[in-house]
């Protein structure tokens, strides 16, 4: 095969790629509402439910690519498991463009921290991506810094409900 | 940036080149003029990249708008497209001599992929499905018994590939029925421990089924044709 025409291959590979997302409208996200470290905890413990607590940023390359995977999650376990996003050290703009395009249909609570220290006031850090998870109640169950795996993501939400 | 994976990597090459220095010490690639340790590493990097490219697509993320997310390869590599992409480049890199390339690194390819496995013990990831078992292993504060189905993997595939080896040396299979042995046995591998692991989509069953009738397919190809090269020379 010409060397050429082997070049070619892949990038007519990532082209068709290229062709596979099709982000929603930003006009059709609406503003995260601001929260405080008290209604973050509140939410958890008042949920009934366990809770999967995302940290992330639209900045943060990690969070691009886990969040098909908690989309995903989301969707399986809607019902079962509550879903929260919290958004931090970030703008609104970004916060809503980061969600039209990966998130636009997710059964996620989505919330905002502009400061970014209710991680840290959770007992987490200020490392993006960081998911808190929680057992029905409030307690913390596991705390896992860095971008999720299908299989850490799936093993945690299995020890919550096993755990009830 | 992730570094989480590294430990697995670092246990996954070390398994690779270990076999191929305890093959060549043995001579099993004797009619092999290939470096094999390069077609393996070039074969790594090509089943990584085109996994992680067919992962993103699959999941809606454009790798042309974030090319930066390719190097998140924690986030998901599509198994299938990574095996297709590593056994087209190795075959492309040794088509000179093409039975004898894929063969010299089936023994290496298994144990890279037991050491991959048995790399979770590095990350705190080898549990799966819940189980009474005696050898039962649980997270850090959890009640909750589990398969180490990493582990298990690990082992079979640690031992098919020391297997392959001496297989290779006492008695010389028809070319290419190494290449597909190994393809069959870590299909199997995985097709047998999957249901013990914790997944979200299943996990690529349909790829490890392919990679069974294709290593199968091989098995009865390369010794049909190795017989009947013998018949016809005498």
């Amino acid at each position: 095969m010409p060397r050429r025409l082997s070049a070619l291959i892949p990038a007519l590979a990532l082209v068709a790629a290229g062709c596979a997302t099709s982000p929603s409208n930003i006009d059709d996200i609406a503003e995260l509402p601001a929260v405080t470290t008290g209604e973050v905890a509140a939410l958890v413990a008042e949920s009934g439910r366990p809770v999967v607590l995302n940290v992330w940023a639209s900045w943060c390359i990690p969070c691009r690519s886990e969040a098909p995977l908690l989309d995903r999650a989301a969707a399986e376990f809607a019902g079962t498991v509550e879903f929260v996003g919290l958004n931090v050290r970030d703008s609104q703009t970004g916060a809503r463009g980061f969600i039209a395009e990966f998130l636009p249909d997710a059964e996620f609570t989505h919330l905002f921290d502009g400061a970014g220290n209710i991680p840290v006031d959770l007992g987490g850090s200020r490392a993006v991506p960081l998911t808190f998870f929680y057992a029905a109640g409030g307690e913390l169950m596991e705390l896992h810094t860095g971008v999720l795996d299908e299989r850490t993501l799936a093993l945690q939400i299995d020890e919550l409900l096993a755990r009830g | 940036m992730e570094f989480t994976l590294l430990g697995s990597v670092a246990v996954a090459v070390a398994g690779v080149y270990g076999m191929i220095w305890w093959e060549a010490r043995r001579g099993n690639a004797a009619n092999c003029t290939k470096n094999l340790w390069d077609i393996a590493m070039a074969a790594i990097v090509a089943g990584v990249f085109v996994g992680r490219i067919a992962a993103m697509v699959a999941d809606g993320v454009n790798p042309l708008v974030n090319p930066g997310d390719i190097l998140i390869v924690r986030a998901g590599v599509a198994t299938g497209w990574a095996t297709v992409a590593a056994i087209a480049t190795a075959a492309w890199l040794g088509r000179d001599e093409l039975w004898p390339v894929l063969d010299g690194l089936a023994a290496a390819s298994l144990a890279g992929l037991a050491g991959w496995h048995a790399g979770c013990l590095t990350r705190d990831a080898c549990l799966g499905a819940p189980t009474d078992l005696p050898w039962a292993m649980t997270q850090p504060g959890s009640p909750v018994g589990r398969h180490p189905v990493e582990l298990y993997a690990a082992l079979v595939l640690a031992a098919a590939s020391i297997a392959l080896a001496w297989w290779r040396r006492s008695k010389p299979p028809a070319p290419g029925t190494a290449a597909a042995t190994a393809l069959l046995v870590a299909s199997l591998s995985r097709l047998a421990t999957e249901p013990l692991r914790p997944t979200l989509s299943g996990g690529p069953v349909g790829w490890y089924l392919a990679g069974v009738v294709v290593g199968t397919l091989g098995i009865m190809w390369s010794t049909r044709r190795h017989r009947a090269a013998a018949a016809a020379g005498g």
